[in-house]
């Protein structure tokens, strides 16, 4: 709020959202508005910008990637998107209220390292948000089991992390960050440590989970393909200062298939993205 | 024994380590038994195994009377070890200034041999309880602190974002994620610190006491009474034995958790 922004939001480049007048969008619970983000870090005396006006306006429900070379700050921008970090200046939105600090009901996180607590099964690890807010028992258990199936994990609730694969704590992960049900679901990276089968496969599960509940989905790679076979939109990030240097509305149809990574709209789309990051991460 | 079906050479003589421990064992109580009978060594500095069970049962009223006492100075400083200990450590752990100003303290105080200061506890306290008490909570307090603190601190700081991501409060950050991530690092905390506050206790009652199985070992010894000296470190045994014992259970119980820590969770 620092910075005063007179031509607030008319940053997306066209689009499908601009067929709806952005001030309604915006008080919607899956909406999400970045405003004029700034982020400086002060590491012993030497100031260093990582993110640059950074504008953000996600309809609800739409699939949003950010790209970007290592090192833009894109990570750091989701954790700002999450209220895990307070940005230098300008503020985020979600669902019309700033972020001024985590809030679980309007937005689940997910971690590229699945995070879960070792000393709890898949059940309780999902429960776990649910207790911090003394939700009953009974109660807390049913919508954990109802979101562990949903993330394709019935049969696994009494499993420790340390007996699950890669992709099956990923799982739990998602199904922990949507156990609240937060309108908007934000994932730093969730695949990066996954080997590519097993990150493929999640990939359409994510799709699959999105479609069926209808979320807003923020999800940061540093994968191309990734991003063109996930998205509605890849937001493309420079290096630093990250600033947002291409948009890019991406219209393979869906649902998306494994086949379509070799079409030439595909390479198309990967090359573009490639052509901006190149440039940038070249020198 | 299933080791033994996959192990690829055959031809090797393959003996459980398990096994092996029990036949050592049993050789150490037979040589026990037979160097002294052979007249190898003289039966002063080492009774054989017979002639000390003899020993021990003979006077097991008193033993046992006596272990009691050693028993409940040994709880009293477990709790006052351990407890204070994991307790501070915790604290420290996990705020820097306090780590600060305890870490070079505590750390100097572990590598002064602290029965040096038994005299003075018996000077403060008396011969009585009291002192033992004092002495080994000490003893064992340091160990537990040190370990605790330096447990906390390799607790991976992402269990703290995420909970902080899930508004967790600071109080629930603790008790619902520090503490339990802490679980592995108290255990083997206790472990050395539980250890060492028997031996605390034991020793003090050898040095200045009137009464534990510390004290009855040093009774016997200056009566020359070789058979009873080694019955009491029978005793002495078999309560670190107990206690080793208990530790291991309380391992056994949280296996599920700490297999998960050592296995690295996060990575996969």
């Amino acid at each position: 709020m620092a910075i005063a922004s007179p031509q607030k939001s008319m940053s997306a480049n066209g689009g499908p959202s601009a067929k709806s007048p952005l001030r309604v969008v915006a008080s919607a619970p899956g909406a999400v508005q970045v405003d004029n983000l700034d982020h400086t870090y002060n590491v012993g005396g030497r100031v260093t910008k990582a993110l640059e006006q950074i504008k953000l306006d996600i309809a609800p429900g739409r699939f949003v990637v950010i790209v970007g070379p290592s090192g833009c700050g894109k990570s750091s921008l989701l954790m700002m998107m999450t209220g895990l970090v307070t940005p230098t200046a300008g503020s985020v939105y979600c669902g019309g209220l700033p972020m001024t600090a985590p809030d679980p009901d309007r937005v689940g996180v997910v971690f590229q390292e699945a995070s879960l607590y070792p000393w709890l099964t898949a059940q309780d690890n999902v429960e776990f948000p649910l207790s911090l807010r003394g939700v009953p028992k009974a109660e807390r258990a049913a919508r954990a089991r109802d979101k562990l199936a949903l993330v394709g994990l019935k049969g696994f609730e009494d499993r420790y992390p340390h007996e699950l694969s890669g992709g099956m704590k990923q799982r739990v992960s998602i199904a922990r960050g949507l156990v609240q049900n937060p309108p908007i679901l934000m994932l730093d990276e969730p695949f990066a440590a996954l080997d590519e089968q097993t990150r493929i496969s999640m990939g359409d599960e994510l799709l699959r989970i999105w479609e069926q509940t209808g979320k807003t989905v923020v999800f940061v790679t540093h994968s191309l393909t990734e991003a063109a076979y996930l998205a509605d939109e890849i937001i493309v990030m420079s290096a630093r200062p990250g600033r947002i240097i291409d948009r890019i509305d991406v219209d393979l149809p869906r649902p998306r298939t494994y086949a379509m990574m070799s079409t030439p709209r595909f390479a198309e789309l990967r090359e573009r993205i490639w052509n901006q990051i190149k440039t940038q991460a070249g020198s | 024994m299933t080791l033994a079906v996959s192990t690829p050479a055959p031809r090797r003589l393959y003996v459980e380590p398990r096994t092996l421990r029990w036949i050592l064992g049993l050789i150490l109580l037979a040589l026990w038994e037979l160097l002294p009978r052979a007249g190898f060594i003289p039966s002063l500095f080492l009774p054989p195994l017979t002639e000390t069970v003899g020993a021990l049962l003979a006077n097991a009223g008193d033993y046992v009377r006596h272990l009691l006492i050693s028993l409940r100075a040994i709880g009293i400083s477990m709790l006052f070890a351990c407890g204070l200990g994991i307790g501070v450590g915790l604290l420290a752990g996990s705020i820097a200034p306090l780590r600060r100003v305890m870490l070079p303290l505590a750390s100097g105080l572990y590598a002064v041999p602290l029965v040096i200061l038994y005299p003075l506890f018996t000077a403060w306290f008396g011969i009585g309880p009291e002192s033992k008490i004092a002495f080994a909570s000490i003893y064992g307090l340091l160990p537990c602190f040190l370990g605790t603190m330096a447990g906390v601190q390799t607790i991976d700081r992402q269990y703290l974002v995420v909970a902080r991501s899930m508004r967790a409060t600071r109080w629930q950050m603790i008790s619902r994620v520090l503490l339990p991530a802490a679980i592995p690092t108290v255990l083997s905390s206790l472990r050395v610190g539980g250890a060492l506050v028997i031996v605390g206790v034991v020793v003090a009652e050898m040095l200045t006491s009137a009464e534990g199985i510390g004290y009855l070992i040093t009774r016997y010894r200056t009566m020359l009474d070789s058979p009873r000296v080694f019955a009491g470190i029978l005793v002495v045994v078999a309560l670190v034995f107990a206690f080793d014992g208990l530790v291991r259970l309380i391992e056994y119980r949280t296996r599920n958790w700490r297999l998960s820590m050592r296995s690295g969770e996060p990575r996969n």
